[in-house]
């Protein structure tokens, strides 16, 4: 029964220096195990370089649509043009001719530029928002009426292309946007201090817009967020519901078993596919107005539920039996045991799930062209029934468009996409973070 | 009965069981030599063997403390429960009687010593007529015993109970015969208290032999015996106080 | 050597099964391995619950078979036996918890004083509360100490005040024994508390409503021989006012804590008696053999 004797006996290594045998192999694994993280790096450097460089990209091209070049014209608010009798009546204010203003700045500027053409291409250089805005800050302040002031005016967006570089003076003057005495123009301006780019409040303050310099993404980020409550408000009620009864109450039998199955194959249905449905539905059957948001919450909550639902269960199920089993132990009922116990614990999970659904909505174009959201829309939406669209469809209708401006603007829009999806994202972690407990 | 033939899922709890059964074994037989040396060197007045026999007793105590430690360590070790239980606590017990027994031949031995240290004339034969036979039954009842606990047979056991009875018997009428001797010569009276003191140790081992007895009937059945049998004891000491009495009376 | 002494061992019990039959004085002796009916008394003179012809299936698997039992008032009552014999899922009948799963099924009459717990009029909740349980692994809510234990009167609406309820929590931990080391600290989450205190915490929050009957799972299997140690002194002061039901694994345990103990065996409850008796001298084999650590 001496153990040196019943282990040689046991083995068939009987007489062979163990660890002779396992340092010859010992060489090979570390090897092995070298290059696995080998691997694992370079894949990794690979994802991280991808990313790296898709938001340079990004960045580089959308960063300067946030800068706006304006030019500073002298303006005199001439009582006879802009209000004639005198009565400051708003109606008259509003149907002046405030170009007419912007075209005399612009020539008191330069009083050598003379013919119906050049004239034309001076007036140019201006936005046509420029006879707007000068229209606003009369509205504002009828007191402007009879002064002499110097006002910022939004440059037009060829010349705020040029200014940020993009166009090259050497190109016949043919091939450019901007004539050789335009630019001649902007140089003086320039030497003039004239011009400046300025923070470009516009892309945040209009809605979309045929003319580059004067769009904004208010309007598919208003739009965006009343879809958002719509779905938010929809599913998250609905979803904690059915994970909850699902994973708590409902028998376990054949029929939970096909509606578990479904829902986890919805939560792969190609999203424009709830697209279809929406229309055929909401619009189709119950005649609800195109283009709103109701509709594409509606159609993003049908997207979203299924994800709701199937994270609440893992967050569920990740409740410790222990804490179900004292509870009841206790005498508590099954709806005090979840009220109390379960559904509080859970709640952060829940939670993390619904915002990375309310994420991906959020980043989701296509169900809602089904639905119209794809309109060209200039008014910024103020309910959930105004006609709208979102951002990353307002983002594909522009990422169309060739002008140089709107480039920049898709590649802007994308920032402040990939912003709000990073917040929400980081939202959920952080809401992981504090509520989680340890048990 | 509730003791198992399977062995422990621990092997290392059976070696040590029948380790300390072993021991036990062993110094039952080293016990049983040492009366049987005893008696002998009592029969041939053989000093220097009776010597010997005083001197061995300290192997025999020396192998109760090495079996008090093992239960002890086999009791701190496996808390042993149940037949194990019993098996340790009737070993433990057993040992103390062992003991005992080898405590009589000891001073059986030493008896033979002071008969026949020459200072006095030697005993006449008809004062350890009685030894004999009685020291028979008493070794007798010994063998049983040992061959009881081997086998942990409980109706050898509960036989050697009923032995005792017998021997009891014996050492009435032995003490009666010496009392009756003393009465008519008196000159007898110093050896024939150590004779007495030698039938009274034989008398004893058969009560310690009763008491392994009881300890094996412990062990296989989990009963204890030993209450029922004291009162026995006592009806059987009284009754033969009584007689004793009577006989002095006359 | 040592190989010699094995076989003596088993030359000796070899011997022992020769014997001839003894002259029985006291109970049955059972050698049979086949036998399942139960040995040992089942009744009691003073039973707070009462347990007949209990069976249960899980889906197809009859995990207990036919047991019959009594609990007396105010006794410690230990079940012992290998894994998977059943004697949790019997504990787990006593208060109805196998009714949370699904596929369990629970035939056979247990009474709590004189009401059948399976009857229509008695309620789940009720009996939850009347029969009071702790688990295997100390699981106080993740909730402070003071919520705790507040939660089972607060649930039953037991108390009217906050007065009352405080009270009624600091009772609860004093008779627990917990009182002095968490005095202080009543607001702290009862998961900041050690492994033992846990476990008192969640025998204060059993005995805050106040139970008749409290059901053990293995309560000390998580915890170290001193917090052991506590819970089982607890146990024993508790008997005064309450009747005790508990599964261990641990035979010391149930030796030291309990007055009576019962042996469950694949299903079957195989020996009851009082607890001296099945430590010294159990009647089965099977019994035997578990104890004396021979299993399989």
């Amino acid at each position: 029964m001496n153990k040196p004797t019943a282990r040689e006996g046991a083995t068939p290594l009987r007489g062979r220096n163990i660890k002779t045998i396992v340092n010859a192999g010992l060489a090979r694994r570390h090897a092995a195990e070298r290059r696995f993280r080998w691997y694992g790096l370079i894949a990794i450097s690979l994802g991280l370089a991808f990313v790296v460089l898709m938001f340079a990209n990004i960045i580089g091209k959308g960063s300067p649509a946030f800068w706006q070049t304006y030019i500073r014209v002298p303006i005199s608010f001439d009582a006879a043009a802009l209000d004639p009798e005198g009565k400051r009546d708003p109606q008259a204010l509003a149907s002046a001719d405030y170009a007419a203003l912007v075209r005399a700045g612009l020539r008191q500027m330069f009083p050598a530029v003379e013919g119906r053409l050049p004239l034309r291409a001076l007036s140019a250089l201006t936005s046509s928002d420029a006879a707007y805005e000068l229209q606003r800050r009369v509205q504002d302040n009828p007191g402007l009426i009879g002064t002499q002031q110097e006002v910022w005016l939004l440059a037009s967006a060829a010349v705020d292309t040029f200014v940020k570089g993009n166009i090259d003076r050497s190109l016949p003057e043919a091939e450019r946007p901007l004539k050789d005495s335009q630019i001649e123009w902007i140089d003086q301006l320039r030497a003039a201090g004239k011009i400046e780019r300025q923070f470009n409040a516009v892309l945040f303050r209009n809605g979309d817009s045929r003319e580059p310099e004067q769009a904004g993404i208010r309007g598919a980020l208003m739009g965006s967020f009343f879809t958002l409550v719509v779905t938010f408000l929809l599913s998250f009620p609905i979803g904690v519901a059915t994970a909850v009864y699902l994973e708590e109450f409902a028998p376990k039998n054949r029929w939970t078993d096909i509606i578990e199955v479904n829902i986890n194959n919805l939560a792969a249905v190609p999203s424009i596919v709830f697209g279809l449905l929406g229309l055929a539905v909401f619009i189709n059957f119950f005649g609800l107005p195109r283009s709103a948001p109701l509709v594409g919450g509606l159609v993003l909550s049908l997207m979203t539920l299924p994800v709701i639902i199937i994270a609440g269960r893992a967050a569920l199920t990740s409740v410790p039996p222990s804490i179900r089993e004292a509870a009841l132990g206790m005498g508590a009922s099954k709806l005090q045991m979840v009220g109390h116990h379960v559904l509080p614990l859970a709640m952060p999970g829940m939670l993390t799930g619904s915002i990375i659904g309310m994420a991906r909505a959020l980043g989701e174009s296509a169900p809602l062209l089904m639905i119209g959201m794809v309109a060209f829309i200039v008014d910024v939406p103020k309910n959930f029934l105004d006609p709208s669209t979102v951002l990353p469809v307002q983002i594909y209708l522009w990422s169309d468009l060739p002008e140089r401006a709107f480039v920049e603007r898709t590649s802007a829009a994308i920032m402040v996409l990939l912003a709000f999806m990073i917040l929400m994202n980081g939202l959920a972690i952080l809401l992981r973070k504090r509520f989680e407990r340890r048990w | 009965m509730a003791i198992s033939h399977e062995a422990h899922t621990v092997k290392q709890f059976d070696v040590q069981l029948a380790n300390l059964r072993n021991m036990v074994l062993e110094m039952g037989g080293l016990v049983e030599d040492q009366i049987k040396c005893a008696i002998a060197a009592l029969d041939q007045e053989d000093l220097s063997a009776a010597r010997e026999v005083i001197a061995r007793d300290r192997i025999i105590n020396g192998l109760q403390v090495k079996a008090d430690e093992d239960c002890v360590s086999i009791i701190a070790l496996r808390q042993p429960l149940g037949s194990d239980l019993r098996t340790i606590m009737s070993l433990a017990n057993s040992v103390t009687d062992l003991e005992r027994i080898g405590d009589s031949a000891k001073k059986i031995a030493r008896m033979t010593l002071q008969m026949y240290d020459g200072a006095n004339s030697p005993p006449s034969g008809k004062l350890l007529r009685d030894v004999r036979p009685i020291a028979e039954l008493a070794s007798g009842m010994l063998r049983g015993c040992l061959d009881a606990l081997a086998r942990l047979d409980v109706g050898k056991a509960l036989s050697i109970i009923h032995n005792d009875d017998e021997l009891d018997q014996e050492f009435q009428s032995a003490l009666r015969r010496l009392i009756t001797y003393m009465m008519e010569d008196p000159r007898t009276i110093g050896h024939a208290i150590n004779v007495v003191f030698i039938i009274k140790a034989l008398e004893r081992i058969g009560d310690h032999c009763t008491n392994i007895a009881e300890h094996i009937v412990y062990l296989v059945e989990g009963k204890n015996i030993q209450q029922r049998r004291n009162i026995d004891m006592s009806t059987i000491l009284t009754l033969a106080q009584d007689e004793t009495e009577k006989g002095i009376k006359e | 050597m040592s190989t010699t002494a094995i076989d003596t061992q088993v030359a000796l019990n070899g011997a022992l099964n020769r014997n001839a039959p003894l002259r029985q004085s006291a109970g049955v002796q059972v050698t049979d391995y086949e036998n399942r009916q139960t040995v040992g008394k089942i009744t009691v003179d003073n039973p707070k619950m009462v347990c007949r012809e209990v069976n249960v299936h899980y889906g197809q698997k009859h995990a207990i078979k036919n047991v019959s039992l009594d609990i007396g008032a105010n006794e410690v009552i230990a079940f012992i036996g290998p894994s998977g014999c059943g004697k949790s899922t019997f504990l787990r009948c006593l208060n109805r918890m196998n009714d949370t799963i699904p596929t369990a099924r629970v035939t056979g009459q247990i009474k709590l004083d004189d009401d059948d717990i399976h009857a229509k009029e008695i309620d789940v909740v009720q009996l939850r509360a009347r029969v009071g349980m702790v688990f295997q692994k100390p699981n106080p809510f993740p909730k402070s100490i003071y919520e705790n234990v507040a939660y089972g009167p607060r649930i039953h609406g037991m108390v009217n005040t906050k007065a009352e309820l405080d009270d009624l929590v600091r009772e609860s931990l004093e008779r627990a024994g917990l009182i002095k080391e968490v005095e202080k600290r009543m607001l702290e989450p009862g998961t900041s508390l050690s492994g033992g205190q846990q476990q008192r915490l969640c025998i204060a929050r059993a005995i805050a409503v106040n139970p008749e009957v409290i059901l053990m799972d293995e309560p000390c299997s998580a915890l170290d021989p001193i917090a052991t140690a506590k819970i089982e002194e607890l146990i024993d002061e508790l008997r005064e006012n309450y009747t005790i039901v508990i599964v261990t694994h641990s035979m010391q345990q149930a030796a030291r804590v309990s007055q009576r103990t019962a042996y469950f065996h694949l299903g079957d409850l195989i020996e009851i008696g009082d607890t001296d008796q099945i430590f010294t001298n159990p009647r089965h084999k099977l019994t035997e053999d578990y104890i004396t650590g021979r299993f399989g």
